[in-house]
């Protein structure tokens, strides 16, 4: 314990917060896998308090305030406290639950120092690490529960009119949202100076609700946090001011929130600026980026991402290479069967239903080959450019689509519908005129875009 | 350290046992046509549950070790303690069982007799009652080692809160629990589930379903720690102010602090029923159940039968929907997930679909999702179809996606589930004509929801239509390819957004002058694709 007061005082003399979040670290370095072991047995419940009042006094050069020493006290008593019960569920006594909780308590603790014992700005990195490790001892503890299943939750269900499974299943990452809520606001609200503010916290916690949120199944919330984000936007140091680790984080859950609500056009935005942040080395955060990135390409400006820009990510190419064949030759049955192939992989990574639009793509191309196939018109006096025929008669494009679904007959009326479609969302120019059979097509630019 | 928490988790509620004898009389609907009147025709629109009496079979989970009620009904089943300290244990006797007082516990009483803390306004005896019945709740609560007791307020300072509570009564009521609970935990789970998206302040819809265990660790909090949650102030330059307000506050926090502790202790597990009266009106609970005013299962599967006799012959939905809601309370406060509750849930649904109490609805179809999940038998096929119809009404593609990930390839194949996939794929690519063919022929009772979305699929098609067809189509055109069950139907469709000018009779049919509509319909169909907004909606 008496090394952890050292980097203790080290940190503090430095004012080097990462340092400092070091020592609250519930994992042993690789340099030392014996640390918590020896950090736990180094003092016992009755005196850890006057121990650890002792060693940070012994180690500190710099004079701490009175206030903040008792509250720093707390933090590494609780700190003790959660290490007992992980070293001994290193050895099996212990439960995630337990370390959930008393890790938990540290956070409370640690929280209670920046509120009443005046821990100063730059020590924020120990709430990045209680933060990051108290979401990842929830999940913990939220599979053990369910693994030993059985009804776990208290009384509250028992005002409640129908039960609540969800709830139940991931109890503790709910509670632990909470939890990180704190730490949310009290980052949010530090009116000190910007130059240590704890508002350089915001973008690490709001990366942390992120995660927790989109774990919960519930990234609409995401929406309460950066609403409430951009009510402070005029206090708040600009983003580009934060670390670029936490830039591309933030970048990437924003675009996935807007592509989550079907605004495409943002979302592109929000994740090219992710995938230009990203480390080029991070290869699974550019596959993320991507993964996001190339649907949405698809429906806002019918782009399809090259082998090249694939390279890289194999799984990537699997998941997309073969749907974007059959796009481009507007193979429509081999995009049914490519889109039932992936079905499971794309709805897992919510982009099924992105994706399903691209058929719309595949249909406009295989329409533009019957416009194509169709020649030119005989030239009218005076026009020395060949005009493509325009009028095509419904049948020809009916037959190109029974053809293209594997030989399945559609009726007019639907093909007309089809046709309607594509006319609607302004994927082909012209009109339908029934009575006579025949799509009637502009002869500036019938399918716009494509060069036709 | 280590032996504190083992005391804290009360054991589970065992798995209930499978049923073994599995009848075919979970409830059957007749598929196709009759929609209308499925379930208040006279002829049994299901097919009864037969109330397993003469089985016996059904166990009641055994009622955890620490629940006040089980001991003190007389009806309620044997407790099975399964830990040392008996579930019966007098919160007045408290050290007649063999516990183990934590020290800090034994600091607090130390404390407590402390010379220097006397108050001569306080007796002994006040103080002595206070001291156990403040110790008695804790350890009741399982909260002897959560509590910080060397920061818990002196049996003195409680017993002088207490009298000021008395003398507040009415002022403090209110107050009391507002800046405490500050996220509302003791209210029962919000209906409108759904707000929270819209109002930032809002606490997420679970906080409310952790007060069970967050709850004995509020009562605990120190005043001090109270006061840090309540507002985090900026770092040092707050210090001073900080340090003034707690002394301020102290005293004011203690009162609160204290007369929190004179409720009783939540129980911490599901109850056993002993009332025998068949109907009930639903009440919202406030406070945690009691047993005489709940039905054991025996009960209600005669309330069951007494329900569908009613519905069948009277047709009120309000006095029905109140019934079924008090059903499901009961169910739950007792944690009877079987087939039974299946049951329950599923006709609540089917009626609630029929009279389009969406609300209703969903909540029920949001339990059944979760009852079929443990493999509970019913009908999960027809309502997962009508799920996905639900999602397509609501337009939640979450919810959409997670359906589409929690079906197998195998139910993918039934006929309800293809139906409501087509349905969606339909929609998804613009596919009208194949959409209204889908709708008129639906299964079960999906087209009641269809029923809610087919007007803004049909302004959708109209504004397609409208801009890919030129000069005119016929009428019959329009009545054809959006389900219309008349020319005149589709003509006062067409009418009532406000289109007559574009209806024109021509000597053999009516034309629908397509090229001149300039985006009529593009308005309606903004405002009927607006989020809907469903109560309930999970």
């Amino acid at each position: 314990m008496n090394e952890l007061f050292k980097g203790f005082a080290k940190a503090h003399a430095e004012q080097n917060g990462y340092l400092l979040a070091a020592t609250l670290s519930p994992v042993s370095p690789a340099d030392n896998p014996q640390r918590l072991r020896s950090i736990w047995k180094s003092s016992n419940a009755h005196s850890v308090k006057g121990d650890i009042k002792h060693w940070i006094k012994s180690n500190s050069s710099r004079n701490l305030d009175h206030e903040e020493i008792k509250g720093w006290v707390e933090v590494y008593a609780a700190y003790w406290n959660a290490v007992g019960d992980i070293v001994a569920g290193e050895d099996g006594k212990s439960t995630w639950t337990k370390v959930y909780e008393s890790w938990k308590e540290l956070t409370s603790v640690l929280i209670r120092g920046y509120n009443n014992f005046g821990f100063e700005a730059w020590t924020i990195p120990c709430l990045y690490m209680v933060g990051k490790y108290l979401r990842l001892f929830a999940i913990k503890s939220d599979t053990e529960r369910s693994r030993n299943l059985g009804d776990n939750s208290g009384g509250a269900s028992l005002m409640q009119d129908d039960f609540d499974p969800e709830t139940e299943k991931q109890g503790q990452l709910r509670d632990c949202e909470q939890h990180l809520k704190r730490i949310f606001t009290l980052c949010l609200n530090d009116r000190a100076p910007l130059e240590e503010s704890r508002k350089w916290g915001i973008y690490f916690i709001i990366n942390l609700l992120f995660k927790t949120y989109f774990k919960l199944n519930s990234a609409s919330l995401s929406r309460t946090i950066l609403k409430t984000l951009s009510a402070y936007r005029g206090d708040m140091p600009p983003l580009s001011a934060f670390p670029k680790s936490q830039r591309v984080t933030f970048k990437f859950y924003e675009g996935v929130l807007f592509f989550l609500e079907e605004n495409y056009v943002e979302a592109e935005k929000h994740l090219v600026e992710a995938w230009e942040l990203c480390h080029k080395d991070a290869k699974p955060n550019l596959e993320r980026i991507l993964t996001y990135l190339i649907p949405c390409r698809l429906l806002t400006s019918h782009v399809l991402p090259t082998k090249a820009l694939l390279e890289p990510f194999p799984r990537l190419q699997k998941l997309f290479l073969p749907l974007a064949q059959c796009i481009k030759k507007g193979d429509l049955h081999a995009f049914d069967l490519a889109l039932q192939e992936g079905e499971d992989e794309f709805v897992k990574r919510r982009i099924y239903l992105t994706l399903e639009r691209g058929r719309d793509i595949a249909l406009r191309n295989l329409l533009r080959k019957v416009f194509i196939a169709g020649g030119f018109d005989e030239p009218k006096e005076g026009e020395t450019t060949p005009v493509r025929r325009t009028r095509v008669p419904v049948a020809e494009f009916r037959a190109a689509i029974c053809m293209g679904s594997g030989g399945e007959l559609m009726d007019t009326d639907e093909v007309e519908c089809l046709i309607a479609n594509m006319i609607y969302k302004d994927l082909m120019k012209g009109y339908i005129a029934r009575e006579r059979g025949i799509v009637v097509l502009s002869k500036k630019g019938a399918f716009p875009g494509t060069g036709v | 350290m280590s032996s504190w928490s083992s005391a804290q988790h009360p054991p589970g509620v065992a798995p209930q046992a499978p049923y073994a004898y599995q009848h075919s009389e979970s409830l059957s609907i007749p598929s196709a046509g009759a929609r209308s009147n499925l379930i208040s025709s006279a002829a049994p629109a299901f097919i009864p549950v037969q109330v397993r009496q003469s089985f016996g079979s059904y166990v009641a989970p055994p009622p955890p070790p620490y629940n006040p009620y089980a001991s003190s009904s007389p009806q309620s089943q044997p407790a099975t303690p399964t830990t040392s300290t008996s579930p019966a244990a007098p919160v007045e006797q408290p050290k007649g069982t063999k516990t183990e007082w934590p020290e800090s516990v034994r600091r607090y009483v130390q404390r407590s007799f402390h010379p220097e803390n006397d108050d001569p306004s306080v007796s002994r005896a006040e103080l002595e009652a206070k001291l156990k019945d403040t110790i008695g709740s804790a350890k009741e609560n399982n909260s002897l080692y959560t509590i910080d007791w060397d920061n818990m307020p002196l049996p003195q300072a409680l017993v002088r809160a207490d009298r000021e509570a008395q003398l507040k009564l009415h002022h403090r009521a209110a107050p009391i629990t507002t800046p405490i609970y500050t996220d509302d935990s003791f209210n029962p789970r919000k209906r409108k589930s759904n707000d929270f998206s819209h109002d930032s302040s809002a606490p997420p819809p679970w906080h409310s379903t952790n007060a069970g265990r967050s709850l004995e660790d509020r009562i605990s909090y120190s005043p001090e720690k109270r006061a840090a949650l309540d507002d985090p102030k900026s770092s040092k330059f707050q210090k001073e102010a900080n340090k003034r307000k707690r002394r301020f506050e102290n005293e004011y926090k203690a009162a609160n602090v204290a007369s929190l502790s004179l409720n009783p202790p939540p129980p911490s597990g599901p109850i056993v029923g002993t009332s025998e009266v068949l109907e009930k009106k639903y009440l919202r609970l406030t406070a945690p159940p009691v047993p005489s005013n709940v039905r054991p299962e025996r009960v209600l599967r005669q309330t069951l039968e007494l329900l569908k006799k009613k519905w069948r012959k009277e047709g009120n939905y309000s006095y029905i929907c109140d019934q079924f809601k008090s059903m499901r309370q009961d169910l739950t406060v007792q944690r009877i997930k079987n087939e039974f509750t299946v049951s329950v849930y599923e006709i609540h649904a089917r009626i609630a679909l029929e009279k389009g109490d969406i609300g209703e609805y969903n909540q029920c179809q949001t339990q059944l999702r979760s009852l079929y999940a443990m493999g509970l038998k019913g009908n999960p096929i027809e309502f997962k179809a009508y799920r996905i119809l639900y999602f397509i009404h609501t337009a939640n593609r979450t919810g959409l996606n997670d359906t589409l990930a929690d079906l197998t390839a195998a139910e993918k194949e039934e006929r309800p589930i293809k139906h409501a996939l087509s349905v969606r794929s339909a929609l998804a690519l613009g596919n009208y004509h194949k959409f209204f063919q889908l709708y008129l022929d639906t299964p079960n009772m999906g087209a009641y929801l269809m029923d809610m979305f087919v007007a803004r699929e049909r302004l959708a098609a109209l504004c397609n239509i409208c801009k890919g067809y030129k000069p005119d189509v016929k009428l019959r055109f329009i009545t054809e390819e959006l389900g219309f069950e008349s020319d005149a139907d589709a003509a006062q469709f067409i009418i009532d957004y406000q289109g007559q000018h574009l209806l024109e009779d021509r000597t053999e049919y009516i034309a629908f002058l397509t090229g001149k509509a300039n985006g009529l319909f593009e308005n309606s169909r903004a405002a009927a694709f607006q989020k809907v907004d469903i109560k309930g909606q999970i």
